[in-house]
């Protein structure tokens, strides 16, 4: 699979500092991949070694195979945006473009036709000082996608954009996907990575702390069952035989804890008793995020004094 | 090699695109026309004295007075293909699209050689334009080339150390990242130092003098000149900027993170 990224081991150290430690994952295509952490925890830096703009203390980071820095011609192969603010303010969008497709034998006819994709078409020769963050934004896609490349990495993409900015970048970000190529976006946001990615990798303090699907995680953190039934006195008593933690809401519902919801309805059938309402309930993901992120930084503080 | 072809003409892309260039370029052009015009003033008063106070002009070599702010302006375009990119964070994308770094630099050291060769060129034969209109067929010491083939080494010479500065300033800039630090320190050597060397004890001023980029230019002609170097050894010393500069730069672009 010439579109694969790995990690293997990855590390960078500044100094006594470890920005990234011993990072290994893989990246695989056709499914948007979120890259989450907590500013600072490593995301931008482990982009930028993958990307072979950081040298790598230690390990290495392959995209299809090879070093990024191996690669003749990369934007053919690797589409990445780091900053939004990486043109020169005073060359237009066609010229700044036009300067990155050049170096890769890229014509200028793809110049325009990316410029179009991207929705700066009218606005070509304009310098980019004069744009917006947003247009900014689409220019760094449009470089990104010059190439037509099988691999795709954005750094932190809907920072300070604007409704529409986001929205477009998901559904461009989908599109992507489904055309079967790799994507990568970082992002510090968890309720942003809800509802654009599929896969997700969590770090905190440059390690990673989990590597697993959206749904998964939803589903590993369900934590209780809300139910409504008229004879709440009986229900309780049968699901407290069946082992649940049952506690009363100010609304008279029920939350059940330790029992999954078909446990519940079948025992409430086998007593006739009537239930109105069953919701299972999960921590919402910004919860379980933020819990997960905490612990690596208690962790890290317990493993520091350890050293001490 | 096609990556460094491409690179090289993506590189001659950027200069050509960026306003800075241009700006410059516009410098070295104000710089000649100012040169003329104190040429010009000069040989007003050579033409009013009488001839004994004639044979004590200095002579009115054009390139001594106009090259180094040339060399300047002309470095400055080279300083920037490289500290316009750190200042704007374009070397991001420019790294994406050639991380090869010391591929991409050497398409930098293409172009700055480049434009500093042909810039070089075409200021030292400006000079020379002025210097034979404005002169004539005036005698030696204030007309330093009576016959003008005595004037060619002197432009050959002259377009090759702007071509140096170049490569320097390029050196410079992969070092020090920032435009203004790098136009500071480019500033410095070619135009700052020069005075500075007056003020030192006459043995190390000469020492000094010998060694600096605007005065290789006569070394390495054998024009009539007070320096200490031989056509070789301005040769060598040429050489060194050159091979110093480069090294630097190259050690600090491949080493450190962008």
């Amino acid at each position: 699979m010439g579109s694969m990224i790995e990690l293997k081991e990855l590390t960078k150290r500044y100094g006594d500092t470890t920005a990234v430690d011993r990072l290994s994952f893989e990246v695989r295509p056709g499914v948007v991949t979120g890259f989450l952490g907590p500013n600072g925890a490593g995301k931008s830096t482990t982009m930028r070694m993958m990307l072979g703009l950081h040298r790598p203390t230690a390990g290495v980071a392959l995209i299809g195979g090879r070093r990024y820095d191996e690669i003749r011609h990369p934007l053919h192969e690797v589409g990445a945006v780091l900053d939004a603010d990486a043109a020169h303010p005073g060359r237009s969008a066609f010229t700044h473009l036009a300067c990155l497709a050049r170096s890769n034998g890229i014509g200028k006819a793809r110049v325009n036709a990316v410029l179009d994709q991207v929705g700066l078409a009218a606005v070509a020769h304009k310098r980019v000082g004069g744009f917006s963050l947003g247009m900014r934004q689409r220019l760094g896609i449009a470089g990104a996608l010059l190439g037509d490349p099988a691999v795709v990495l954005l750094d932190e993409p809907v920072n300070g954009l604007d409704a529409a900015g986001i929205r477009w970048i998901r559904s461009t970000l989908r599109s992507l996907a489904a055309e079967g190529r790799t994507v990568l976006l970082s992002s510090h946001l968890m309720s942003e990575m809800a509802v654009t990615v599929d896969r997700v990798l969590i770090i905190g303090k440059g390690r990673l702390i989990e590597d697993t699907s959206v749904a998964e995680m939803r589903d590993r953190f369900e934590r209780d069952v809300l139910v409504r039934t008229p004879r709440t006195a009986e229900l309780t008593g049968v699901l407290t035989r069946l082992g649940a933690t049952v506690t009363r809401t100010g609304d008279g519902d029920l939350v059940t804890v330790g029992v999954d919801a078909p446990a519940i309805g079948d025992a409430a059938a086998a007593a006739s008793i009537p239930v109105h309402g069953l919701t299972p309930r999960s921590a919402t993901l910004e919860d379980v995020y933020l819990e997960m992120t905490n612990e690596a930084a208690e962790y890290r503080a317990v493993a520091e004094g350890d050293r001490r | 090699m096609n990556v460094f072809r491409d690179a090289v003409a993506a590189e001659w892309m950027k200069v050509r695109t960026l306003r800075s260039t241009w700006a410059f370029l516009a410098g070295g052009v104000a710089t000649t026309a100012l040169g003329a015009l104190i040429l010009f003033s000069l040989v007003q008063s050579y033409d009013a004295a009488t001839p004994a106070d004639r044979a004590n002009f200095e002579t009115a070599d054009p390139t001594v007075v106009t090259m180094p702010f040339v060399m300047f302006f002309i470095g400055a375009i080279g300083a920037m293909l490289i500290t316009s990119e750190y200042t704007t964070r374009s070397i991001g994308p420019a790294l994406l699209a050639v991380p090869q770094r010391r591929l991409l630099l050497g398409a930098k050291a293409t172009v700055a050689g480049l434009v500093g060769l042909g810039c070089g060129a075409l200021f030292a034969l400006l000079a020379f334009a002025d210097a034979r209109l404005v002169l004539g067929d005036r005698p030696k010491p204030i007309n330093p080339w009576p016959q003008w083939t005595g004037a060619i080494p002197t432009i050959l010479c002259a377009a090759l150390i702007v071509l140096v500065t170049c490569l320097v300033a390029m050196g410079l800039g992969a070092i020090v990242r920032s435009t203004a630090a790098a136009l500071t320190t480019l500033g410095a050597l070619v135009l700052v130092a020069p005075i500075f060397a007056h003020f030192l004890p006459t043995v190390w001023q000469l020492r000094l003098a010998s060694i600096l980029l605007p005065n290789l230019t006569p070394q390495l002609a054998g024009s009539d000149h007070p320096y200490l170097l031989s056509q070789g050894g301005a040769a060598a010393v040429t050489a060194a900027y050159v091979l110093i500069a480069l090294t630097a730069g190259a050690v600090s672009f491949s080493r450190r993170d962008a």
